[in-house]
């Protein structure tokens, strides 16, 4: 269209000069026609001459005019020549500026100062979800949005940049989007200036930051992991061609605490550097076969610090990979575990010793028991020997009686402690399913002559089926004693009366097993009832082992036993054993 | 009754009282003794000589053996008596533990030797060797 003009105007030259030659001819044809006529001159003489003459004039005009207006149009042409391209730049550049905007999803905003007035490009719209008619056209608009704890030290800035006090502004803030919430962002923006310097427009472009924030705070969060953990953290390479374990690239502060190394002591080397002359070598052979088959190592080794001294460390060997998945390094987490060590020790020793004294005491009470049943056994035959023969002297009859009582009562007793030693020996007893009834009737029969003798009322109140997985004899003797027990002190001015009861709550079998006996006076012995030899009634046949040995027996079941008693009264025992 | 019983226990006065009870619940016709585990090989190595030589040689058909003993214990005993192969020549000798042990170990232990029929313990009674008759004779 422009060029179309040029050529126009090429041509125009041209005809303007033969446009002019034509009037000025006609002009110059007209004023000589109008002096022949009026002067009446003879016009065959001059005539001619006249023509000629002012025809060379008008063609000599004529080539000046066309001269001039050819220079001028040259003129011209160069100078639309250059607007072309001036004009050109700037299509390009506005179409490049449409792209970057495009491409930069930047928010620009442009402040004309003077007047307050302030245009936003579309990234309002996109970025921060505002409708056209709701976008503001002061920098009052603008301001309102950013975050009440960010503005002040937003505006501070801003202002100390207007008076041109510093150089560049660039800031971050929080920008209220269109819902509400508030984007981080990252303003940019320059000055444009009069003649005078005096600014007159601000450009910015606003870049919602958001999510590097978001990341950047979660980054600085698992730093801080590192940072502030008490382990301490080692990073290392995975070059092995120097060392077996390959240089360390970062260590945190928790590992110069422990070691004694700053970071700069270590970063470069190897932390082959830890080891020393007790470090345990299998264990570093796990750590080098772990490394070169890229697998997870944990270890315990004795390592050294900065200064020599030796302390347990317990270090894992974790392989990470980037994002491609390609093994990159190893981070090592590591602990000072000599504490622990040192305690593990003690309780190892202290073990060891308890084992073994335990062993030797098994020992002592079997051998015991051997060397005093050996002779006892001795004894209770001969005595059964002198039973069948008739003995006629009266005294040596007496001692014999008291002898062979005495060795009968000794007897029981060895044999209550040999249980006694056999039920603290065998913790895991064998456990068999068991039918409640069934042991009554067992005990019942042992025990038939003291009840024929005493006769007391037994009421038995068991639930149907009551099946326990539990050991048959320990039971046996569980009854048997308590039973025994009932009948032994009983109230003698009434009849005894014993209640056996027994009921399944939840996951536990109960026994109730009670009786209106002569009781006893538990707040004196609460702590003595199940202790070994403890007795609480003048009673000829007591040895004050039944109820250490019941105790023993339900412990052994996993089972609890517990008493209450009034005296005078009765007594009540609850043993409660887990029924899985 | 049995023609020969062989008791074996370190304690004489156990050994006494074997007899005795033996003797007078009419158990057997010969009670022989020994003090500890190596007589009581010394005592079956005598015999076994004398068995290759005649094969109608009697033999004690009854062991009683006492566990604890020294020199040679119970154990130690049956171990040795087992690898001279007598339980092979002497077919029908059967062993009965007569002890006054009270480790539940030991009562596991005798099931390992097919020798051992039972365990006793001391002492040793009229209804026990009752019993025995019963079972054994």
């Amino acid at each position: 269209m422009k060029l179309y003009i040029f050529e126009v105007m090429k041509n125009y030259s041209n005809k303007i000069a033969l446009i002019y030659v034509f009037i000025l001819m006609f002009v110059a044809l007209l004023v000589h026609t109008v002096s022949l006529t009026y002067y009446n001159t003879t016009s065959d003489n001059i005539a001619p001459s006249y023509y000629i003459k002012d025809l060379i004039f008008i063609i000599i005009s004529a080539i000046i005019l066309k001269i001039i207006l050819d220079r001028n149009n040259e003129r011209n042409k160069s100078v639309f020549e250059k607007l072309k391209i001036t004009n050109n730049e700037i299509i390009e550049s506005n179409e490049r500026y449409d792209i970057v905007a495009k491409a930069t999803s930047d928010t620009i905003w442009d402040w004309k100062i003077e007047d307050d007035s302030f245009i936003w490009n579309k990234g309002i719209q996109g970025v921060f979800g505002y409708k056209k008619e709701a976008i503001g056209k002061t920098s009052k608009w603008w301001f309102d949005r950013i975050h009440p704890e960010d503005s002040l030290k937003m505006s501070v800035k801003l202002y100390s940049f207007l008076e041109q006090k510093t150089e560049k502004w660039q800031d971050e803030y929080r920008f209220q989007c269109a819902d509400g919430s508030y984007k981080y962002v990252l303003d940019r923006g320059f000055l444009v200036k009069d003649k005078e310097g005096k600014p007159i427009r601000m450009i910015g472009a606003i870049q919602d930051v958001t999510k590097q924030k978001s990341e950047e705070q979660r980054l600085r969060l698992l730093e801080t992991v590192i940072t502030q953990t008490k382990d301490a953290v080692m990073i290392t390479d995975i070059d092995t061609s120097e060392n077996v374990i390959p240089n360390i690239i970062f260590v945190n502060s928790a590992f110069t605490n422990m070691t004694g190394y700053e970071a700069e002591d270590v970063i470069g080397k190897s932390p082959v550097i830890l080891f020393g002359k007790k470090s345990d070598i299998l264990e570093l052979d796990k750590l080098t076969t772990a490394i070169q088959e890229y697998e997870e190592c944990i270890l315990e080794t004795i390592s050294y610090k900065k200064n020599g001294d030796e302390f347990w460390v317990n270090l894992s060997m974790l392989p990470v990979t980037n994002k491609d998945g390609e093994h990159s390094h190893w981070i090592s987490i590591q602990r000072d575990v000599s504490e622990e060590k040192e305690k593990e020790r003690e309780r190892e020793h202290l073990i060891r010793e308890l084992t073994q004294n335990n062993k030797d005491l098994k020992q002592f009470s079997y051998i015991t028991s051997h060397n005093l049943r050996a002779p006892l056994s001795n004894l209770t035959g001969l005595l059964n020997l002198i039973d069948d023969m008739t003995v006629e002297d009266p005294e040596l009859k007496e001692i014999i009686n008291g002898f062979s009582k005495s060795t009968h009562l000794l007897n029981e007793t060895i044999n209550d402690l040999v249980k006694v030693v056999i039920i603290k020996d065998n913790p895991s007893i064998q456990k068999e399913k068991v039918l409640i009834k069934e042991i009554f009737e067992n005990v019942f029969n042992q025990l038939s002559f003291l009840i024929s003798l005493n006769k007391p009322i037994l009421k038995i109140d068991l639930e149907e089926v009551t099946i326990l997985n539990i050991n048959k004899s320990y039971l046996e003797s569980i009854f048997l004693n308590l039973l025994t027990n009932s009948i032994k002190y009983k109230e003698p001015t009434r009849q005894l009366r014993v209640t056996i009861s027994s009921k399944v709550v939840s996951d536990n079998l109960i026994l109730t097993f009670k009786d209106n006996g002569i009781g006893i006076d538990l707040v004196r012995n609460k702590d003595k009832i199940f202790g070994l030899y403890q007795r609480f009634h003048n009673h000829p046949d007591s040895k004050g082992l039944g109820l250490y040995l019941v105790k023993s027996q339900v412990e052994a079941m996993a089972g609890t036993i517990s008493v209450i008693s009034t005296v005078g009264k009765g007594t009540t025992f609850t043993i409660i054993f887990k029924n899985n | 009754m049995l023609d020969k019983i062989f008791c074996v226990d370190d304690d004489s006065i156990t050994l006494m009282l074997c007899k005795k009870v033996i003797e007078r619940s009419l158990f057997a016709k010969e009670i022989l003794t020994a003090q500890n585990g190596e007589d009581a090989i010394q005592y079956f190595n005598d015999l076994a000589e004398k068995y290759k030589l005649d094969k109608t040689t009697s033999y004690p058909k009854l062991t009683l053996l006492d566990l604890n003993m020294p020199v040679m214990n119970g154990w130690e005993f049956l171990d040795i008596y087992s690898e001279l192969g007598y339980p092979k020549i002497f077919k029908d000798a059967k062993f009965i533990v007569l002890s006054s042990t009270i480790d539940p170990q030991d009562v596991n232990k005798t099931k390992n030797y097919s020798v051992v029929i039972d365990f006793l313990s001391k002492p040793i009674t009229k209804e026990m060797l009752e019993n025995l008759k019963n079972k054994f004779l």
